[in-house]
């Protein structure tokens, strides 16, 4: 789903696009475009600042690799503004198994649950790191210094390794044994998805024998009889619901309203006659909810009414 | 170009009276080549400034300067003849591209100077933005990133090739087997999916 520009956009654009042509000579062209309106500067500015931000962008393959956030134990805020940039190397060789679980019982666990839209994270004994993402439980245990369950919603593991003592995720009927990588698990009704961003994952060695490397994602339904298939995932859109930012492929609506529900504690109801839509694009979630419906509004070809306590969108 | 021809130099007469006897050396193509033999590289970039100095006012005027655009000329006049430089192709567009450059310097100055009052206000985390910092944070380049990989991937692949690497639109078009129109068209489109991000951060 494109994105329309305002028309003062597209041109400021045009011009950004020409002059970075080292021929480019019509500025005579582009003063008058200027002196049309006091506003057109402004935008051009806001535009070619952002551009000119861009140059710190790697040359090569585009991808860039999300180091961790934070080191192990540092303090971690929600909306962190300026971290060293691409700070921190990267861990090498990483490989995590995801097997068919084991019943393990709770003694003398902990249950965290987060309320929709509620961030949370957990520091564990070892460095390793949970995010919680709202509308979600992980259950941790004091005795077991590397497990943990997630039970339902979505959470991002960063992992610290330990040869010896591979940390252990479970949720669903799945086990996920982690050697030592960051990765996202969203636990749906019935499914599991998987997405790496560092390292490697064997989901289920003993019967399916999927191999993901970062940058590959699964989505595995309870009920599949083959194993999943893996697609490729932007590194950078990993766990995307830790800095308020949703990516998606054609996504359904309703997938994309779940992930509001939880990440922000936005109810957006999708009315039948819409639920076949797709949607494409980057959402960013806005501390005005009223916006960040209106962009997925926008960007999905709907209409966003308001509805009980939250909104309805139809076509 | 002609537009201005018939005024400037009537108007720069009357302003710069003084300068008049440079103003006619540049009507002069014998004289200009003297100076540049006489071994002074500045003056090439000197002579374009004042022969085009309305015009380069009257640019940085609608670029947002308003009074400030004589102050500004001078600034301009400091950058571009304390900088030695080589052979100029074109050096009106050079000097036109200087002053583009210097107005975009000073939005960031300011909006780095907004950015910092606000972080010192929220009594943040310690870190001070370098001289050359970004204007966004990694967080957001990490947005930046996705937005333009969500456009889908020949319109991120061009921009790539476009902006990241440097590539002219024709040979992007060369090695990708596609027409120049479709070429501008997903550079287009990456921009806007970047305004609307952009429109959103200001947002937050």
């Amino acid at each position: 789903m494109p994105v329309d520009a305002n028309p003062v956009e597209a041109r400021a654009i045009d011009w950004l696009i020409r002059q970075r042509d080292p021929d480019f000579d019509d500025w005579e062209g582009f003063a008058d475009w200027l002196a049309e309106n006091g506003e057109h500067a402004a935008v051009y500015d806001a535009l070619a600042s952002l551009d000119r931000d861009l140059d710190v962008l790697p040359r090569g393959s585009g991808a860039v690799r999300i180091a961790p956030a934070f080191p192990p134990g540092s303090p971690v805020s929600r909306r962190p503004s300026r971290r060293a940039w691409f700070g921190g190397a990267m861990a090498a060789a990483l490989v995590a198994v995801i097997g068919v679980s084991t019943l393990n019982p709770f003694s003398n666990g902990t249950r965290i649950e987060t309320a929709a839209g509620e961030h949370r994270t957990v520091a564990l004994a070892d460095g390793s790191r949970i995010e919680i993402n709202g509308g979600s439980v992980v259950e941790i245990d004091p005795d077991r210094p590397r497990f943990a369950r997630l039970e339902s919603g979505e959470a991002m593991f960063h992992v610290v390794h330990r040869d010896k003592d591979p940390f252990v995720v479970e949720t669903g009927d799945a086990r996920i044994v982690d050697l030592g990588t960051a990765f996202n698990v969203v636990r749906r009704a019935r499914q599991t998805s998987v997405a790496v961003s560092e390292g490697i994952v064997l989901y289920n060695p003993d019967r399916d024998k999927v191999r993901l490397v970062a940058g590959q994602a699964i989505d595995a339904g309870d009920d599949d009889r083959r194993p999943p298939a893996v697609r490729s995932v932007d590194l950078t859109s990993i766990g995307g619901w830790r800095s308020g930012l949703l990516v998606y492929n054609d996504a359904p609506l309703a997938l994309v309203a779940e992930d509001l529900k939880r990440t922000a504690g936005i109810d957006v109801r999708i009315a039948p006659a819409a639920a076949s839509l797709s949607f494409r694009g980057a959402l960013i979630i806005d501390p005005d909810r009223n916006r960040t419906v209106a962009d997925l509004a926008a960007l999905s070809g709907t209409m966003a009414k308001r509805q009980d306590n939250g909104w309805i969108l139809t076509r | 170009m002609a537009l201005y021809d018939g005024s400037i130099t009537g108007t720069f007469l009357k302003r710069r009276g003084g300068a008049a006897r440079r103003d006619m050396a540049f009507q002069s193509n014998q004289f200009m080549t003297r100076s540049i033999d006489r071994a002074d590289p500045a003056q090439g970039i000197e002579g374009v400034l004042l022969s085009n100095r309305d015009r380069i006012i009257r640019f940085l005027q609608v670029r947002g300067a308003g009074e400030s655009a004589e102050d500004l000329f001078q600034d301009l006049w400091m950058r571009l003849t304390e900088r030695a430089t080589g052979p100029i192709a074109d050096p009106l567009s050079y000097a036109m591209r200087a002053a583009n450059n210097l107005m975009l310097d000073r939005y960031r100055s300011a909006r780095q100077r907004e950015i910092r009052d606000k972080a010192w206000g929220e009594t943040s985390d310690g870190h001070e933005p370098s001289a050359e910092a970004s204007l966004i944070s990694r967080q957001q380049l990490e947005q930046v990133q996705a937005a333009i990989a969500a456009t889908g991937e020949r319109p991120a692949h061009i921009f790539r090739r476009f902006r990241v690497d440097g590539a002219s639109q024709r040979d992007i078009a060369q090695e990708m087997g596609l027409s120049l129109s479709t070429i501008e068209a997903d550079l287009r489109k990456v921009y806007a999916a970047l305004a609307a991000l952009r429109r959103q951060f200001d947002a937050g």
